[in-house]
């Protein structure tokens, strides 16, 4: 199968910056995919997302070396605070996700059809009529995402989508995001809430100052026990700790 | 007051170019007009713009505000320090020159920023959008105008929410002239920082969502037009062509 995105030894530096965020990061992303990007403050899991989605270093500047391919056309990005998302222009929560659709110079009808979709894909059409400025941050992060969507892209990208929402929107949200990726966009969420992320993972990144440090299934890469932790970042190789579970999958193996 | 307050006043219903031109139209025949009289009755012209669209009280308070320094500035450069003949007022004696040319320059002043207040707060930035995305202009361009329309609320809200928030951690606001001064920075930092951090991750979004494209916008809901709006716009430019042409034939003459 095609990858998505698939990166290639990729190293990125942030313009004026003496050290690379990301050295030689390689990894492929494909349609239906709940990838998780996780690792300690500072490590370039924000960054990876941003080279993921192809602003880096188009929007943001800087210089990126390696490869970057695949058939991904269109990437939609959320970031924590979703106040900063929006347009500031729109009255109502559908000319919001309907900005995204009408900038591509669709069909009005099909714009607001695209909005339309994308509000009950979100299970948020109770909303359309409603002011941005009057919601919740849970209802908001969901506008936000609703318009990413309306654009049809094929990778969502969301950085630390539930930074600023309570636990039970943000308990919402990721539940939503199985849903997206079989609908056939991939979906790429850098967190540092694996408790979350693990539940909705179908696989998991680990990087540590900018190097990609493990890779692989959730149950692997994204365990939040502390066990887990600590023979992460003692540099024991997967599945350490060795529970019962691990130690089955190891024997099958 | 500074911003857009939702109304149905004719002025709230008028096409947003007809409200910036009625605006456009005060600014430059502020800057046409030289005698007091005339001045003054474009001080009324403006607050009559603000009462059609139910502002005028909140206009005139603000505009009353931002204009008074620059009153008590004109009257202390003018009438204390203008030219003979003097008018005794009490113990003051303030130049009768000076005065009018206060008057003039204040009026104008006022008027100014009356206009514009009663403006921002009729005008839709939505509407606006709408009105420009529908005669093709694009949408940086678009952006440019109805951001700069949106900001100054934007801005204030956030400015609030700092003030508290540095209150609760001990900001003391009152004391003297030295103190206050003091007390800025804790405001004045976070409000520039946070505005900066904020437009990056905004213009990654609006990126994501089309904005900087090359397809034209669809416009999902544009402003009605009339022929008498049309008629209006052209009228009030053709009043400020003549009036800048009787100000420079007065001048030559």
């Amino acid at each position: 199968m095609t990858a998505l995105i698939a990166l290639e030894h990729v190293s990125f530096t942030y313009p004026g910056a003496a050290r690379p965020a990301l050295t030689d990061v390689s990894l492929e992303l494909a349609a239906g995919d709940v990838l998780v990007v996780t690792g300690e403050t500072g490590a370039g899991a924000s960054t990876l997302l941003l080279v993921l989605a192809g602003f880096a270093p188009r929007v943001v500047g800087g210089h990126l070396s390696g490869s970057r391919s695949g058939t991904a056309q269109r990437c939609g990005v959320v970031f924590a605070r979703p106040w900063t998302q929006l347009t500031g222009l729109c009255p109502t929560v559908r000319d919001e996700v309907a900005f995204g659709p009408a900038s591509l110079g669709r069909p009005r009808d099909a714009v607001l059809a695209a909005a339309g979709r994308a509000l009950e894909q979100l299970r948020i059409p109770h909303l359309a009529d409603r002011e941005p400025g009057q919601l919740s941050g849970g209802e908001l992060q969901r506008v936000v995402v609703a318009a990413a969507l309306a654009m049809g892209p094929d990778v969502l990208a969301l950085d630390d989508p539930a930074a600023e929402l309570d636990p039970e929107a943000a308990d919402a949200l990721y539940d939503l995001l199985p849903a997206i990726a079989r609908a056939g966009t991939a979906v790429v969420v850098a967190t540092p809430d694996l408790e979350r992320a693990a539940r909705v993972a179908t696989r998991g990144v680990v990087l540590d100052a900018g190097r990609l440090v493990a890779q692989g299934a959730p149950a692997e890469v994204l365990d939040a026990t502390d066990a887990a932790v600590i023979a992460r970042a003692a540099g024991c190789p997967p599945p350490l700790p060795l529970d019962v579970p691990a130690l089955v999958r190891r024997v099958a193996r | 007051m500074i911003g857009y307050v939702p109304g149905r006043s004719p002025l709230h219903r008028a096409h947003p170019y007809t409200t910036l031109a009625l605006a456009g139209a005060i600014l430059l025949g502020a800057f046409a007009l030289t005698g007091p009289l005339a001045v003054w009755l474009l001080v009324l012209a403006a607050a009559a713009f603000a009462a059609v669209g139910g502002v005028l009280r909140a206009s005139l308070r603000t505009a009353l505000v931002l204009s008074l320094p620059i009153w008590v500035l004109l009257f202390v450069l003018h009438g204390l320090l203008g030219a003979e003949p003097r008018i005794v007022l009490g113990p003051v004696a303030l130049s009768a020159a000076g005065v009018a040319r206060a008057l003039v320059l204040g009026g104008r002043v006022t008027a100014i920023v009356l206009g514009f207040l009663a403006a921002l707060a009729t005008a839709s930035p939505h509407a606006l959008v709408e009105a420009m995305t529908a005669d093709g202009v694009p949408f940086g361009r678009t952006f440019l105008l109805a951001s700069t329309l949106t900001v100054l609320p934007r801005m204030r809200e956030r400015a609030v929410q700092i003030l508290e928030a540095q209150q609760c951690r001990g900001l003391r606001l009152g004391g003297s002239p030295v103190a206050r001064l003091r007390a800025l920075g804790p405001l004045v930092l976070p409000l520039v920082l946070g505005a900066l951090a904020e437009v990056d991750e905004q213009v990654l979004a609006l990126d994501a969502r089309g904005a900087a494209g090359a397809a034209r916008r669809t416009a999902l809901a544009p402003p009605n037009d009339s022929a008498g709006q049309r008629v209006l716009r052209w009228t009030l430019l053709v009043l400020v062509a003549a009036a800048y042409a009787w100000k420079f034939r007065s001048m030559r003459g």
